[in-house]
Formats: C-alpha cells, sequence, structure tokens
C-alpha cells in the first residue's frame, strides 16, 4: 500500500461517506423527522472526511469539512435546529466536498476561484446558521485536528484523576513522590492533591524510610495520557498508577475511537491507539488476567472487564471500544465475503472466457462432423462446463441497479423545488441486476426520462386537485428481468400523454402523413422521433425538443428499445428493454447461401418451414399468413444482397421483440450457438443492421443481426410499400391497416 | 541551596554536555570520570542525585552504585544510569544495585533535564 | 538535625533544627517515642527545619496520630519554609490541623 493507493481509498470512502450523507439529508427532508442516529452518522461522516482529508495534507477539505462537522455537532448537542433551510445548505455543501474530493487526484483539492467562491459563501452561510462564529476560529489550523486531547478548557471536571500509590521501598530508592508531583505541575496545574495517610502504621511500628503514603490528584493538562503516564515512568513498577482522563475528555475519547482505523480489532490496542489506554496500562490488565484465569480456570474475565475493574478505564469507553470492536470485526466478516477486482482485470477474463467458448464451439464441431462418439461426449461436458464459466464470469460483472436508482433520490428532489412541483420517488427493484458497462450508460437517458416525466408528465398542484389526484406527484423507477432483458420503467401518475396533441405535431412537422392510420402505442412512440416536444410551455429543464430522440438512440446503441404506454388522467410509463449483457448472447445460427447469421436465441420464437405457396406469394408481399395471424418478415438475402440462388427449401425464424413480431427468411437453420459478440470496427458502424459479429468454431465469421433495427426496417418498408400501394390504388390508410390487422 | 548532582562517564565530552546543561537549571555539578574516582568524591557531602554511565574503566556503574549505597550519606540518594537499549540484563542488575532510574543514550540535553526534573528540583 | 527540647508543666517543646529526610528519619523516630513518652503535651517548633522530605513529613503525621491516640496534643508551631512547601504540596494543612498552621501564616 503506498500513498497513492491509500489516497485513492480515502477517495472512494468519502465518496461513501457522502453519499450516506445525503441519503440521510434527503430522507430527514422527506419524513420530516430525524433521530440521533441519523445526526450521529453524518457527523461522523464528515468527521471522518476531515480527519483522513488531514493525514493526506488536503487542507481545503479540512477547512471546509470542519465547518460542516461543527454544524452537525451544534445539531447533534441540540444547539442548532435541523429545518429545511440547514438540510438544503448542508446538502450544497456534500456537493461542496464532493467536488473537492474530485479535485484532489488533480492538484491537491484545490478548486479553481469560481467553486471556491461558492465554496466561502456556503461557509458564510453555515457560519451565521452557527451563530455568527469568527472565521479564523472556525477554520482550524490543520495540525489542531487530529491532535490528542482537547481538554484544559475552562470548565470544572476538566481534570484528570491521577490516583497513586506509592511501594514503601520507593523512599529508599531515592524517589520522593513531592518530586513527581513537583513535576506534574510542569505540565499542566494541580488543582488539589488529597493525601491518604490511612496505611500510615503508629510511630512504633513504622519503617520510617518506607513510604505508607497515597494521593489522588486532581489535574488540569492539556498532555496525553501517555506524558502524564511518563513523569512516573522512573516509579512505575514501584507504584499503583491510575490515570483516568477528565470527563469532557470522554467524548472525544468515544469520538477517537469511533473513528479507529481499523488496523487492530483487539480491545486494548484500539484503546491504546484512542489515547486512552498506556501500553504499559496494557500490559498491567493483561497480567492481571492471566493471574485471575491461573486463579480460576472456569472463568476467563474478558480485558474490558479487567480494564473497568481495576479503574484503568471508565465503563462507558470500554462499551463504545468494544462496540468498535464488533464493527470493525464485521467489517472485516465483510471484507472476507468481498474482494475488490480491477475491472479490467474481469474485462480480460470475459474475453478470455469469450475465446474459450469459440474454440471449445470449434472443438464440438470437430467432434461432430469425426462422428467420433466418445469425443463427442467429451466435448459436449467440455460446453456445458463452458456455459456455466461464462454465465459465471458475465454474473461477475453484474451490479445491481440499485445504486443508479437511488441517485436519482436526489434528482428528483431538486428538480421538484426548481419546477415548484411536489413530487416523490418510489422504487422497486433496486436489487435487479445487470452487466456494469449497461449500468454505466444508462445513467443519462434516464435522468432525461425522470426529468421529463417529472416536467410534463405530473401536473402542477392546481391540476392535480382539480382531478381530485392526491398533490404530492409520484414518479416511480423499477427494474425486473423478462426473458434475458432487463425492463426499467419510470413511470408517472401524471396526465398521461395527449395522443391528439402529438399526433397533430407530428403532422405538422411531417413526421407522419395526414390522415396516416396509427395504433395509440405508435402514437405515444412519436416522442422518441427527433425535434418532437409537445410541452406549451418550454421549460430549461426539458421542452427544448432535443432529448427524448437523444435518449432513444443511446438505448439503441445498447441494443435495447425504449417505448411509451400512456392513460389520460392516470399516467405514463417509459419503458427501457436492454440485454443483460453485452458482451456474449446465446445465439441461433441460421445460413444463407454462403454466409451464416446469428439471432439473438432469446428473441426466436420458432422457426417454420416457408410454405411453397406463401414462397410464391411472398415475392410480391412481405408478410404470410401464420396460423391466422400477419407476419411480417424480412428476407435476409435481399437484405444482404447475397447472390446465391435460394435453395431448394426456404425457412422463416420467427422473432419477437418487444412485442412486435416479424419473421427472417433464411436457407437453413443451424442451431444453437453460443455467441461471442465481437464489435465491428467502426468502418460497419453504419450498418444498422448488424449488432456484430463473431468467429464460428470452423474459424468464419458469422454476423450477428440487429434484430430490432431489422424489424424498424422492415416495418418501415413496409409503411412505404403499403403507402406506396395505398397510393397506386386510392386505398385509404385505414382499410389498408384493417388488411393487415384483419386476417 | 542549590541541590548537587553528581555525574560520571569517561567521556568528557559527554560530562560537559551534561553539566552545561545541569548547570543551566540552577544545579551543582560534581564530575567523575569512572566509579573508582566518583567514590574517592563521595566524602560525606551533601549529593542529592547521581548520574552513573554503566561501562567505564576502573570500576563500572553498576559496582559503583552497589558501593554508594553502602555509604550512609548516600544510600537514599536516587541514580540516574546511561544505557544503551540493547542492556536489559544490566538495567536489572542496575536496579538490583539501587538504580532505579534510566536514561537511554544517546540523548538531547533536554531528556536528561526532564529525567532529572521526575526526580529532584534545583 | 538535632532536636532540642524544653519540658514545662508536662509540655515538651521539641525544636527540630537541620534536615528532616529520610536519612535521618529512623534516629528522630526513636527521639519522638521517648519524648511523647515523657510528656502529656508535645508542641514541635519546625523553624529551623531547613528540608524535608515525604518521609520527614511521614514522621510528623505519625507523631500526630501516636499523640491522639495516647491522648496526647501534639502540635507543630512555626513552620519554615521547607515544612510548608511540603505540606502544601501534599494539601495537608487538614491533617497537621489548622491552628497549628495559623502561627505561621501570620
Amino acid at each position: 500500500m503506498n500513498m497513492e493507493q491509500a489516497l485513492q481509498t480515502y477517495i472512494e470512502e468519502s465518496r461513501g461517506l457522502l453519499e450516506e450523507m445525503e441519503g440521510i439529508l434527503l430522507r430527514i427532508e422527506n419524513e420530516a423527522r430525524h433521530d440521533a442516529d441519523d445526526i450521529n452518522a453524518m457527523f461522523r461522516s464528515a468527521h471522518t472526511i476531515k480527519g483522513s482529508a488531514g493525514l493526506f495534507g488536503l487542507d481545503a477539505i479540512v477547512s471546509f469539512t470542519h465547518v460542516v462537522e461543527n454544524a452537525l455537532d451544534k445539531v447533534r448537542d441540540g444547539a442548532l435546529e435541523i429545518s429545511g433551510g440547514l438540510v438544503e445548505l448542508l446538502l450544497k455543501c456534500c456537493d461542496h466536498i464532493g467536488l473537492l474530493i474530485a479535485a484532489v487526484p488533480n492538484g491537491n483539492g484545490e478548486l479553481d476561484a469560481a467553486q471556491a467562491a461558492d465554496g466561502d459563501a456556503l461557509l458564510a452561510m453555515l457560519r451565521r446558521m452557527l451563530g455568527a462564529e469568527p472565521a479564523e476560529a472556525a477554520v482550524p489550523a490543520m495540525h489542531e485536528a487530529g491532535v490528542a486531547c482537547s481538554g484544559g478548557g475552562p470548565l470544572d471536571g476538566d481534570c484528570w484523576h491521577i490516583s497513586l500509590a506509592f511501594g514503601r521501598d520507593v523512599l529508599k530508592n531515592g524517589m520522593d513522590p513531592i518530586s513527581f508531583i513537583r513535576y506534574l505541575s510542569t505540565i499542566g496545574d494541580i488543582v488539589s492533591v488529597v493525601t491518604d495517610d490511612s496505611a500510615l502504621p503508629e510511630l512504633g511500628a513504622m519503617d520510617p524510610e518506607s513510604c505508607y503514603l497515597a494521593f489522588s490528584i486532581e489535574f488540569k493538562s492539556e498532555a496525553d495520557k501517555k506524558t502524564i503516564e511518563d513523569a512516573f515512568e522512573f516509579v512505575r513498577d514501584d507504584c499503583k498508577l491510575r490515570i483516568l482522563p477528565p470527563p469532557s475528555h470522554l467524548s472525544a475519547f468515544v469520538e477517537r475511537l469511533e473513528h479507529a482505523s481499523g488496523n487492530t480489532d483487539m480491545l486494548g490496542q484500539l484503546l491504546i491507539e484512542a489515547g486512552i489506554l498506556t501500553d504499559h496500562e496494557l500490559e498491567e490488565a493483561l497480567a492481571a488476567q492471566a493471574r485471575a484465569v491461573a486463579a480460576d480456570c472456569s472463568s476467563r474475565p474478558s480485558i474490558g472487564e479487567m480494564l473497568v475493574k481495576e479503574g484503568v478505564v471508565q465503563k462507558e469507553v470500554v462499551d463504545v471500544a468494544l462496540e468498535k470492536q464488533r464493527q470493525i470485526r464485521e467489517h472485516k466478516a465483510q471484507e472476507a465475503k468481498f474482494i475488490r477486482v480491477n475491472a479490467e482485470k474481469l474485462d480480460e477474463l470475459i474475453n478470455l472466457v469469450g475465446e474459450l467458448v469459440i474454440a471449445g464451439a470449434s472443438a464440438s464441431l470437430r467432434a461432430r462432423r469425426s462422428g467420433d462418439v466418445a469425443l463427442l461426449e467429451s466435448t459436449s461436458a467440455v460446453s456445458s462446463l463452458v456455459e456455466e464459466i461464462r454465465d459465471g464470469a458475465l454474473k461477475l460483472r453484474m451490479v445491481e441497479i440499485g445504486e443508479t436508482f437511488s441517485r436519482f433520490q436526489r434528482v428528483v428532489r431538486d428538480v421538484s423545488k426548481e419546477l415548484g412541483k411536489d413530487i416523490g420517488l418510489e422504487i422497486s427493484g433496486a436489487e435487479t441486476e445487470l452487466d456494469k458497462t449497461v449500468v454505466e450508460k444508462i445513467g443519462d437517458p434516464l435522468m432525461h426520462l425522470v426529468r421529463n416525466a417529472m416536467d410534463h408528465g405530473i401536473e402542477p398542484a392546481g391540476a392535480r386537485a382539480a382531478s381530485g389526484k392526491p398533490a404530492r406527484g409520484t414518479l416511480r423507477l423499477n427494474a425486473y428481468h423478462d426473458s434475458g432483458s432487463i425492463v426499467i420503467e419510470v413511470a408517472d401518475d401524471g396526465g398521461g400523454l395527449n395522443k391528439e396533441k402529438i399526433l397533430h405535431k407530428a403532422i405538422e412537422h411531417g413526421v407522419v402523413a395526414p390522415g396516416q392510420a396509427l395504433t395509440d402505442q405508435e402514437i405515444y412512440n412519436l416522442i422518441f422521433e427527433a425535434g418532437f416536444s409537445t410541452a406549451d410551455k418550454v421549460t430549461n429543464l426539458s421542452g427544448r425538443g432535443v432529448g427524448m430522440d437523444v435518449v432513444k438512440r443511446n438505448i439503441q446503441a445498447l441494443r435495447g428499445t425504449v417505448d411509451i404506454d400512456s392513460e389520460p388522467g392516470r399516467g405514463a410509463t417509459v419503458r427501457i428493454r436492454l440485454p443483460l449483457t453485452l458482451a456474449i448472447i446465446d445465439g441461433f445460427l441460421v445460413g444463407v447461401g454462403e454466409s451464416a447469421f446469428v439471432v439473438p436465441l432469446d428473441m426466436v420464437l420458432e422457426c417454420v418451414e416457408l410454405p411453397e405457396a406463401d414462397r410464391r406469394l411472398a415475392e410480391t408481399r412481405n408478410y404470410i399468413n401464420l396460423r391466422g395471424e400477419v407476419l411480417p418478415f424480412v428476407r435476409l438475402r435481399d437484405e444482404f444482397e447475397i447472390k446465391a440462388p435460394p435453395g431448394k427449401r426456404e425457412n422463416i425464424v420467427v422473432v419477437q421483440y418487444g412485442g412486435q413480431k416479424a419473421g427472417f427468411v433464411v436457407d437453413e437453420l443451424l442451431g444453437e450457438f453460443q455467441t461471442v459478440i465481437k464489435p465491428l470496427g467502426s468502418v460497419f458502424r453504419h450498418l444498422k443492421s448488424i449488432s456484430g459479429s463473431t468467429i464460428l468454431g470452423t474459424g468464419e465469421v458469422a454476423l450477428i443481426l440487429d434484430v430490432p433495427a431489422l424489424l424498424q426496417l422492415g416495418v418501415a418498408r413496409d409503411g412505404q410499400m403499403l403507402a406506396h400501394e395505398r397510393d397506386r390504388a386510392g386505398f385509404g390508410a385505414y382499410e389498408v391497416s384493417a388488411d393487415l390487422t384483419g386476417e | 541551596m542549590a541541590k548537587t548532582i553528581m555525574i560520571v562517564d569517561d567521556s568528557a565530552s559527554l560530562r560537559q554536555v551534561v553539566s552545561i546543561a545541569l548547570k543551566g537549571a540552577g544545579f551543582e555539578v560534581i564530575e567523575a570520570c569512572d566509579g573508582q574516582d566518583a567514590l574517592s568524591k563521595l566524602n560525606g557531602q551533601k549529593i542529592h542525585l547521581i548520574i552513573s554511565d554503566v561501562n567505564m574503566p576502573n570500576m563500572d556503574g553498576i559496582s559503583f552504585v552497589r558501593e554508594a549505597k553502602k555509604l550512609p550519606n548516600y544510600k537514599f540518594t536516587p541514580v540516574i544510569m546511561l544505557t544503551t537499549e540493547s542492556q536489559e540484563a544490566k538495567k536489572q542488575a542496575g536496579q538490583a544495585a539501587g538504580a532505579k532510574a534510566w536514561v537511554v543514550k544517546p540523548f538531547q540535553p533536554a531528556q536528561m533535564l526532564t529525567a532529572v526534573s521526575k526526580l529532584i528540583l534545583p | 538535625m538535632n532536636i532540642r527540647v524544653q519540658r514545662e508543666n508536662g509540655i515538651s517543646r521539641l525544636k527540630m533544627e537541620g534536615e528532616l529526610t529520610i536519612y535521618q528519619a529512623s534516629e528522630i523516630r526513636q527521639e519522638l517515642i521517648g519524648h511523647l513518652a515523657d510528656c502529656d503535651e508535645m508542641e514541635i517548633d519546625l523553624a529551623d527545619v531547613v528540608e524535608m522530605d515525604t518521609a520527614g513529613c511521614q514522621l510528623l503525621l505519625a507523631a500526630k496520630h501516636e499523640g491522639l491516640q495516647q491522648g496526647k496534643s501534639v502540635r507543630f508551631v512555626s513552620h519554615s519554609q521547607a515544612a510548608l512547601e511540603i505540606i502544601d504540596l501534599f494539601q495537608m494543612a487538614a491533617q497537621f490541623g489548622d491552628p497549628l498552621l495559623i502561627p505561621a501564616q501570620r
């Protein structure tokens, strides 16, 4: 562990703490109540961020966070009421600390002038709330932050309590209690000394060279326990010494305990680290423990009990230390359950697994060709293992979507304030897992959808009241798995989409021809077309007409789709459907002429032979009658301009995607095939109907069909063709579509 | 009345440094270069503290302390032994001889003064 | 340490001169035991005590306890600076007895 890595750990740790603080603040605001644990947790977060920043010399973070910590401290003490205004301010402070932390890797956490000025403004506001503390007093010198004790104030009860019982021989050894007590007065103020002479025997019985006195001293000092103990270093073995910290230090000790590094989970070491116990005291207690065990094997007093019993450490402190010990152990246990892995290493592994799948497929193919049954058996065993490894490897990259979702708590809060609407966020399916790469890319589109739903979806409070809805609008984020995809829903309980308005606008923009018949679904989905916005009022959030089309493009780039459902007066739901992973799919291999294509298996519904009658008909129209249903199809031969003539038979692979069914006409059905997706080079980016390529066991390349794109292409072409037919035949759109759906 | 400290060490420079520091703090200082020399200087006068090295020619520090503690005027005189970290066995022998305080070499003059001030005041 | 004794009507007045430390403790203890046995009341003058340590302090305390036990008053008067310093440091004025210190503070 070098400094660089430690710093990285600090950055991650601080981000986590900030998120925690933010979460608590939002909850306080939402529920309009809070308990002591909330405030403590926030205080600790701020304290830890500050304390660790000190270790790295990040002065800007130390000084800013210090004021935040002060504020939280006052809230904790009840000196400051936590109000909406304070929550707002603290949230902004969290953001600012986040900025400071983000600036750490390049430039030591210093911000540019504008950001720094923002920070100063926040501090000024915070200080006003704190009751106009002078700035200098509020910003600590770096070094003060972590230093041992803060005692020595003017308060009573701010004294160390030292009890000293000298051994009989100290005087003979030339050690006089007077000297030690005098020495104490050089490192602090002796407030009072109580000399106990009760052990002094009668004059006739005493050894005048022995020491019979014991002392208890109230001592006021800035020194730490070790320094005080050191005053007695020369008589340490010859006296019974108890040094109890001032009551005012208790909280400081407790705090230091709570921020123990976690390097040790031994109670004694924890106490020493926090400056509560000295090495010598621990040794003594351990020895006493060993004696106790030797005396009575059946009982083994804990070191904590020993310390309390011997009066070395207050019980309260030991209790806190025990709690901390428990936490550290728990944390360690958790650490044992999870290991951090470099994402690159994981990608490398996935890549290798990909190669393994290809190599495995190659072996299977050869085995099949050889007709050697034993070999076939072994390769199939290998294949099934490889499949498991593949699934396992992919699962390694799966993360829960919950974290992405919960980030929207803040967004919803801020945006609803901005819009002056009261909107709450409900999250479900947070535990749904999807590939890390997908999670990373879904944030922006989701953000857009959420903002859009809040801006356009949910009506102003007045309109809601008029239609008898609760004043508080609700936005719902939901996620679930559905046949090899993850579905993410963004739902609002607003007014729903206005069909007429959309249609009107679409016609106005020439997206739809006047009189063209569209299903409700199709109308709603028009809002994903470029340059579409139905809001009367253009707000600064959305309504600029860029957005929904960008959302759609981003999602398509992830091999996903997006569509929208709406119920007038009840709200709208945007549904994003994404592949679980981007790396490997189960494919269905088909052949057209010499070429091979892969259709993602989870979209394949069935395969049917294209009947002779339909083959002839299909030359003129692009749909067949499949068990009474209209099934539009795409001829891959035409689509990819394959010159080789069709074989004697043709097959249709029926696929379904996003509620839409279609068929691909191919020559051969080659069966299931594990497909490792190799992204296409940038040269092929413009190819709409291909989402990638893969290498077959034989070393040949197969293209992976982009089913959603092909479906759209097919539908669009159908539309054109139908429109063409309609123009030629003078049919209204209605009849044509009746023809389409009527069969 | 200033208190008197005896410093016993075969290194003249060490004696000098220590004695400058102690005099500066208000003590009287008597210097001796080994155990024998030191014993010969314990002639009944009041000495409040002895600082002695362990390894010295003629008579080592531990023997010297043992002898000194036999003298009625010095049997209760506190002793600081100067030692190095590794002399644990010597330390025990020294303790048995009556030297209860230890300062580890090398030390800064200020460290010595601190140790002294825990035992006696000027 | 030199102790001069004056006796008068069963009251022994002891004047301690010199050091009252561990070096003299055994010797002084013997003397105190002897003088205490010989009197009904004892007054110890500390004005000429030039040095006192814990052993000396203990001894005085023990003498006072002893007196109490035998029903004899043991007083300390005219505390010297050296004596006062240690009584102050140990904050033992109470144990030494209030009236005993007042003359010294006058």
